[in-house]
């Protein structure tokens, strides 16, 4: 049986996540000491921000299940309540359904986010460190991987941002195309202009002008960015240079004003221009959006784009549900090919198919053979087959349900070469 | 073979401006991927078959006849295929496909191998004012084709409109680089195509040519481009402006090179 067990951003408040998290930090051997466990056959151990999940094999037993609850619990210091209200256990089919949705990013608190996959790729490359996963776990992650890169490239539910730092990045390439070699300005030296004024240096802007009422605080934050900090007075000579202006002051009046934009328009000789005001009340004249080859976005704006954009991921998402319960479904019937009667009946043909082939191949010296000799050698060569055949037609039968058996039955369909 | 040549390189430009509109329609990029490349066949097959018109002990391309027009097809499709090489714009194909299709069109209206141009008027000159004016209007095409994607483009963003086709729409910077570089390249091979023309005439046609209508309409295109080009060399016109102005100008140089072909008589009907 393949089970889940965790907990997440939807279950369980910060003050749990915190406290399992912590707990299982210190346990840097968890995946070993789960193998350990009566019951489980192989495990991984998947940690982020949101969420804390172990993805196990188990023996069928229902006693297993309960012993990797208290293992979970034990290990971040849970309370039995917190254990009973805050985590999820999800068995078989729904447990692989859920691992696909993490690793497409279906589960995350943004949803299309791309760092769960880098993460989950990572549990599994520790658990494969350990040694504590096998043959079906190993095939489940790959499923799950597949899984996640279908979705990334068949739909469009990574591609609009979702964040207003990165919503200005975006209409900013729309603008400038690459913005190597772009200078920016920001106003005012607020946390979202920082925020915004990273993201814009992490594609490659070449220089950063900060502009602010005390000069103190803009020369920290140009430090920062190995920019250069200039005073509000030189406000005009700033925005001659600059290409992106972030403004984000706490100024109850307009900073930039259309005329100053008309202005320096003409000493700009005419260059694209875009504006990015993200302080309420406004810095910047809205006006100065109508002057030509200016284009000037505020929070609303900037909102609207990632409402409109978080509205079509949620239309992108139900295509990639459809295409997480395909590969559910792939995932399942591969499972249920591991099923031990049709592995039997594959070897027994396999087995037949050579006795016949030998048979023929033999044809030259037995045609001395009259037919009883013949029989009783075909006889013969079928007891042989059949008593060594019958301990693993035995052991897979025993074996046989639909998880439990994946294992034998996979090393089963490796060791014969049943799948050539 | 030259018949078979041209109708499959017909094809193909069908074919290509048919995944460019897709791409544009369905806002996918992989269409207009696979249309650049059905274009290169077509600009292939173009080749080929401009070869061996050329190579025809007959003579060299007939001015008005198919060739002239499949002639026009392939600078278009050239000056366009190069450019997209540099600037990897394939979205702009969905505004000059068209374009190629309805010259490829003209093209297929006409009778072959027929020389619209008296023997005597045949020479290098009349061939070197041919093949640049024909390249300076597809750069101004192509100058244009990015005028009027910035203007969408343009229109969009001032509008806050996030849609998919600003998404398949070029940066603004992007498409104001290739009306730039268009305008740049486009105006000197014009200029030098129509002194080539100019020459000529001096020495074929004697007088009356200065006012013939064509001429002037051309002449008066030629002053917007150029004037165009000063504005954004010496005065620094950058973007929108640049954009309409060329739409603009364009329209004036169909107009020159159409219009006025069926509403004047012009020295240049050689019908």
């Amino acid at each position: 049986m393949i089970a889940l067990i965790g907990l997440n951003h939807k279950t369980a408040p910060l003050a749990v996540r915190e406290k399992l998290f912590a707990g299982c930090q210190e346990e840097s051997d968890l995946p070993v000491r789960l193998t350990a466990v009566c019951g489980i056959r192989e495990a991984m151990f998947l940690s982020t921000c949101n969420r804390i999940e172990i993805l196990t094999r188990i023996d069928g037993q229902e006693e297993t299940l309960y012993k990797l609850r208290d293992f979970l619990a034990a290990s971040g210091g849970l309370t039995p309540e917190e254990a009973r209200d805050c985590l999820y256990l999800y068995c078989d089919e729904n447990a692989v359904r859920h691992l696909f949705r993490v690793a497409a990013s279906l589960d995350s608190l943004v949803m299309g986010e791309t760092q769960i996959l880098g993460q989950v790729k990572d549990a599994y490359r520790r658990a494969l460190e350990k040694n504590s996963t096998g043959a079906v776990l190993n095939r489940l992650l790959h499923r799950a991987f597949r899984t996640a890169k279908r979705v990334r490239s068949e739909t469009a539910i990574a591609v609009n941002p979702v964040s207003v730092s990165f919503a200005a990045v975006t209409l900013a390439k729309k603008i400038f195309g690459s913005l190597t070699g772009k200078e920016v300005l920001v106003i005012g030296a607020g946390e979202m202009a920082e925020l915004t004024g990273m993201h814009l240096v992490a594609n490659g802007i070449s220089g950063i002008i900060i502009a602010n009422r005390s000069q103190a605080q803009a020369s920290v934050l140009a430090e920062k960015f190995h920019g250069r900090a200039v005073s509000l007075e030189a406000l005009g000579e700033a925005l001659t240079e600059a290409d992106i202006v972030i403004s984000s002051t706490g100024a109850s009046s307009y900073i930039v004003s259309a005329d100053l934009i008309r202005q320096v328009h003409h000493q700009r000789k005419n260059r694209l221009l875009f504006l990015i005001d993200i302080a309420v009340p406004r810095d910047i004249d809205p006006q100065a959006g109508a002057v030509e080859n200016v284009y000037l976005y505020n929070i609303d704006n900037l909102q609207d784009i990632v409402d409109e954009n978080m509205n079509a991921r949620k239309k992108e998402a139900l295509k990639a549900e459809a295409i997480v319960e395909e590969e559910v479904k792939n995932y399942i019937n591969w499972v249920k090919e591991l099923d031990a009667v049709p592995t039997i009946v594959l070897l027994r043909n396999k087995v037949e198919e050579i006795v016949r082939l030998e048979l023929v191949k033999a044809g030259s010296w037995m045609k001395d053979m009259n037919e009883t000799e013949r029989q009783k050698v075909e006889i013969l060569i079928n007891s042989i087959v059949n008593k060594l055949l019958h301990n693993p037609v035995t052991v897979l039968k025993e074996e046989s349900s639909e998880f439990k058996s994946a294992d034998i039955v996979a090393l089963t369909r490796q060791l014969f070469r049943l799948d050539e | 073979m030259e018949i078979i040549l041209f109708k499959l390189a017909f094809a193909f430009c069908l074919l290509s401006t048919a995944g460019y509109l897709l791409s544009l329609l369905t806002k996918k990029v992989v269409p207009a991927k696979i249309s650049t490349w059905i274009l290169v066949i077509a600009f292939g097959f173009l080749t080929i078959n401009l070869f061996l018109v050329m190579v025809n002990p007959a003579g060299y391309i007939k001015i008005g006849s198919r060739e002239f027009f499949s002639f026009c097809a392939w600078v278009v499709a050239g000056v366009y295929l190069a450019f997209q090489m540099k600037t990897k714009t394939r979205i702009l194909g969905s505004f000059i496909s068209p374009i190629i299709l309805l010259l490829m069109i003209a093209a297929a209206g006409r009778e072959s191998g027929r020389s619209l141009v008296p023997e005597d008027m045949l020479g290098w000159l009349t061939l070197v004012h041919l093949v640049l004016v024909v390249a300076g209007e597809a750069l101004f095409i192509l100058a244009s084709c990015a005028g009027a994607m910035f203007i969408i483009q343009n229109s969009l963003l001032k509008h806050k409109k996030s849609s998919h086709m600003s998404r398949l729409l070029p940066a603004l910077h992007d498409l104001d680089r290739i009306n730039h570089l268009g305008l740049l390249w486009g105006f000197p091979v014009l200029t030098l195509g129509l002194f080539a023309g100019i020459v000529f005439a001096g020495y074929t046609w004697e007088s009356g040519w200065p006012g013939d209508p064509k001429v002037i309409w051309t002449s008066a295109a030629w002053a917007a481009y150029g004037f165009l080009l000063h504005q954004r060399l010496a005065i620094g016109w950058k973007g929108i402006r640049m954009a309409v102005i060329s739409c603009a100008v364009f329209i004036l140089l169909l107009l020159s090179y159409s219009g006025v072909r069926f509403c004047f008589s012009t020295l240049h009907d050689f019908v």
